[in-house]
């Protein structure tokens, strides 16, 4: 056999069909992509002794239990605490990935902290009489909020900002639910609450679209889109007959007679009959309780026609404070504040909760108002403010969790703190506090202190799953089993007045330039969402993606748009770009609206839309 | 084509199955010897322990793994014979407290969460079904290491070619996998996975 090139050839081509009958290439195959999963960059989670702690998840005012297994001190996988008296073991889907956030590509982990301490300073130096520091706070009820009520009565012209509170609910109390569009099985509440409570009501779910929570309930009755109104007038014109209830306003008893059964029929596309019967039901399968999307208050009304203050609806006292703070500044509404008066703006965003549109705060701005807003990324305020600071994460901060709309008894309990933020981070109410020098640093002990002195309520240890009177604890070990992860709930409070409801109606207001009714279809998420929750949730196909719109076709013909179309979305609190999908699903008039950043903060407060072609 | 014109081809195929199944299986692996001449007989026959003495579980039902030195120099805080072995072990590590570098056979990827309580305690299962006979060895064999993955030899199995016809010996997950099944059990994503 002679060295040819030809039989190079047949000797490389021998070589490599033989080296494929061995595990030679597959082996390597399996070998490189092992090899992938530890390639630099790729976090690994440490090696050493395994432990459960636990804590609470303070993501959403939910404030869930949870159990975290440890790695060396690392959490690395987290669930919920079946025994919980309020959370019931349910963990949601974000709070299941919450450990992955502080490592969060997007989060803020440095920012110009100095720089805006000192802007600030200098800005309430010179604010003028008819100027105002406020701090608008996402979630009241903490005790940060107490620190930022204190530190604003402490503070010339300061002012407190919070969203009103809705009337806590007794979920537990009720026979008949009728959901007017609230998202009751999207995040709603507490979701183990009530997942817990629902064999014992029956879901009357009133929504032009199938949401998740239409799909469980026990009937959904498909509402012609913005009709919920003249269903409700409908339902107490049957309800209220020749009765008189206290309370309601005479504009709305006027109404409800221009709208007998017929005409709410014809209004809503709801039959006559099922209306009729469906008032039955509410006046004969009580306690009932009637929710509404936003604080509706038609649901309100309602609620008071079928009795519900004192039996659904509760009175919720709030977690006892020390008496030394109880000289602060009162709660106040964003609407109330003077257009152009505010010249220092400081927000907590570090929390979730009912976030005003920036076409709302605009207004309130004086001329050159320096805003600073704490926040885990930019994608919120940080867009518009003067400075945005970064604060810790979940789970790397201890702040107490407020007790949800379906707790009809207080609580206190405090977030899990089992990683160490990045140094560059700041703490709102340190540095609120430090503003007006008030000292912070033990608020969280001082108020647990307050709550064990009051002897009201018991205490919830996770690790042996039992609850003891708080007068039966010593007040060390309070506090140390706060901090392991314990839920203080207070007693209900029998001898409390019925809950007063808001019944302020808003001034008619037909919009002809918005004709698209609303339909968020995703449930409200934190600032932050695990890299891989949102990687599998965008892959899934279950959900419409980010930044996208889904319109009835006749709706997609009459605006000029069809699926892949790149367009607009515009509502009264501004204009947002997105994606269109034509879906004959989707009732018509009704816009279905994706999560995504941005696109909530300008859908939340608003309830029509139009779909423009960009 | 005479006969003569197919041998360059043959050459090149036996030359290459050769090297594939006789040569890649040691140079995939670097041996790495243990720290210690570690004798499982002698402390099972002679000391009359058992795997639990030292491979416990805590009182919170995590599996402690590898003893410590202080588990050893409970027993090892001054020679126990007088064989070469005693004596490096107690110089270079008992004296100075130093803890011994073990290389763990059986330790899975930094991805996967074992719960040893949940297989021992509640599915009954021996040590041995995993690991073999290790407790009857008078000395520790060199712990072989992947060259490219990192992963032991013992979670890939014995055999190179670890295929759905030859699985014995592995622990990986799909070597879980079929001995669940193989039970009916039921298993998600999170049962094992961090």
């Amino acid at each position: 056999m002679t060295t040819t090139r030809r039989n190079l050839f047949k000797l490389a081509g021998g070589a490599t069909v033989g080296v494929l009958f061995t595990p030679a290439p597959w082996r390597l195959l399996t070998d490189t992509a092992l090899l992938s999963e530890t390639w630099p960059g790729v976090p690994v989670p440490r090696h050493g002794e395994v432990t459960f702690q636990f804590g609470n998840c303070s993501l959403c005012p939910a404030g869930c239990a949870v159990r975290a297994r440890s790695v060396a001190n690392q959490p690395v996988s987290l669930a919920g605490v079946p025994a919980h008296p309020l959370s019931h073991g349910a963990l949601c889907a974000f709070g299941i990935a919450g450990h992955h956030l502080p490592y969060h590509p997007d989060r803020l982990k440095s920012g110009p902290v100095a720089a805006a301490d000192a802007a600030v300073r200098t800005a309430l130096g010179q604010l003028r009489d008819t100027e105002r520091c406020a701090v608008l706070d996402l979630r009241p009820g903490r005790t940060a909020s107490w620190t930022y009520r204190r530190a604003m009565a402490a503070i010339h012209n300061g002012i407190y900002l919070a969203p009103l509170e809705p009337v806590p609910v007794n979920l537990a109390a009720a026979k008949t639910v009728l959901s007017l569009g609230a998202p009751l099985f999207d995040n709603w509440g507490t979701p183990g609450n009530v997942i817990a409570a629902r064999d014992h009501f029956r879901l009357i779910q009133v929504e032009p679209v199938e949401s998740r929570t239409a799909a469980m309930a026990d009937l959904w009755l498909p509402i012609r889109p913005d009709s919920e109104e003249a269903l409700v007038l409908g339902l107490a014109n049957l309800l209220l007959a020749d009765k008189k209830v206290a309370g309601l306003p005479a504009g709305f008893t006027d109404r409800v007679r221009e709208f007998p059964p017929t005409v709410a029929a014809s209004r809503s596309g709801i039959g006559e009959q099922q209306i009729a019967a469906l008032a039955h039901e509410l006046q004969n399968n009580g306690p009932a309780l009637v929710l509404g999307a936003n604080g509706s208050p038609y649901a309100a009304a309602l609620n008071l026609i079928l009795g519900a203050p004192g039996h659904t609806l509760v009175s919720r006292r709030e977690a006892p404070v020390p008496d030394e703070w109880k000289k602060a500044a009162p709660v106040s509404d964003l609407a109330s504040v003077r257009d152009g008066s505010i010249g220092v703006l400081l927000i907590d965003e570090s929390v979730t909760g009912d976030a005003p549109p920036w076409s709302a705060i605009q207004p309130k701005l004086a001329n050159k108002a320096v805003v600073v807003t704490f926040a885990w990324s930019k994608d919120g305020y940080g867009r518009q403010a003067t400075y945005t600071l970064p604060t810790a994460v979940y789970p790397e901060t201890v702040d107490d969790i407020p007790p949800a709309v379906d707790s009809p008894a207080a609580a206190f309990r405090l977030s899990a703190a089992w990683i160490a933020p990045p140094d560059g981070v700041a703490n709102p109410a340190d540095f609120v506090g430090a503003l007006a020098g008030i000292a912070v640093k033990d608020a969280l002990q001082e108020r647990a202190a307050a709550i064990r002195k009051s002897g009201r309520g018991s205490l919830f240890v996770p690790s042996s799953a039992t609850s003891t009177p708080a007068r039966d604890v010593k007040p060390d070990d309070f506090w140390k089993m706060l901090q392991a992860g314990a839920t203080w709930i207070d007693d209900v409070d029998a001898n409390a007045a019925p809950p007063k409801l808001d019944l302020a109606f808003p001034a008619e207001a037909p919009n002809q330039v918005l004709p698209l009714v609303v339909a968020v279809t995703e449930p409200d998420a934190p600032a932050l969402v695990s890299p891989l929750l949102s990687k599998l949730y965008q892959e899934s196909n279950l959900h419409l993606p980010p930044q996208s719109v889904a319109l009835h076709p006749s709706d997609a013909r009459s605006c000029g748009l069809e699926t892949g179309s790149h367009a607009r979305l515009e509502t009264g609190c501004g204009s947002i770009a997105v994606d269109v999908i034509v879906d004959p699903d989707v009732p018509p008039g009704v816009v279905e609206v994706s999560g995504g950043p941005g696109i909530r903060k300008i859908c939340g407060a608003s309830s029509r839309a139009r779909v423009v072609r960009s | 084509m005479r006969i003569s014109g197919y041998i360059p081809f043959a050459v090149g195929a036996l030359t290459a199955l050769a090297a594939g199944w006789a040569a890649f299986p040691h140079a995939i692996y670097q041996n790495r010897r243990q720290p210690v001449n570690f004798s499982h007989k002698v402390h099972t026959t002679t000391a009359g322990q058992k795997c639990d003495d030292c491979h416990s579980f805590r009182a919170d039902g995590t599996f402690a793994g590898i003893p410590t030195l202080d588990k050893c120099a409970g027993c090892h805080a001054a020679p126990m014979g007088t064989t070469a072995a005693e004596k490096d072990f107690i110089d270079r590590y008992v004296t100075p407290n130093r803890e011994p570098q073990w290389l763990a056979y059986a330790r899975q990827p930094e991805n996967v969460s074992f719960s040893h309580i949940t297989h021992v305690k509640s599915g009954g299962m021996k040590c041995e079904t995993c690991h073999g006979n290790e407790g009857e060895t008078d000395s520790l064999r060199p712990f072989q290491q992947d060259r490219i993955s990192g992963y032991s030899r013992d979670i890939w199995g014995r055999p190179i070619a670890h295929s759905a016809f030859r699985t014995e010996g592995g622990m990986k997950m799909d070597d879980c996998v079929n001995c669940h099944r193989s039970h009916g059990l039921t298993h998600s994503c999170l049962d094992c996975h961090k």
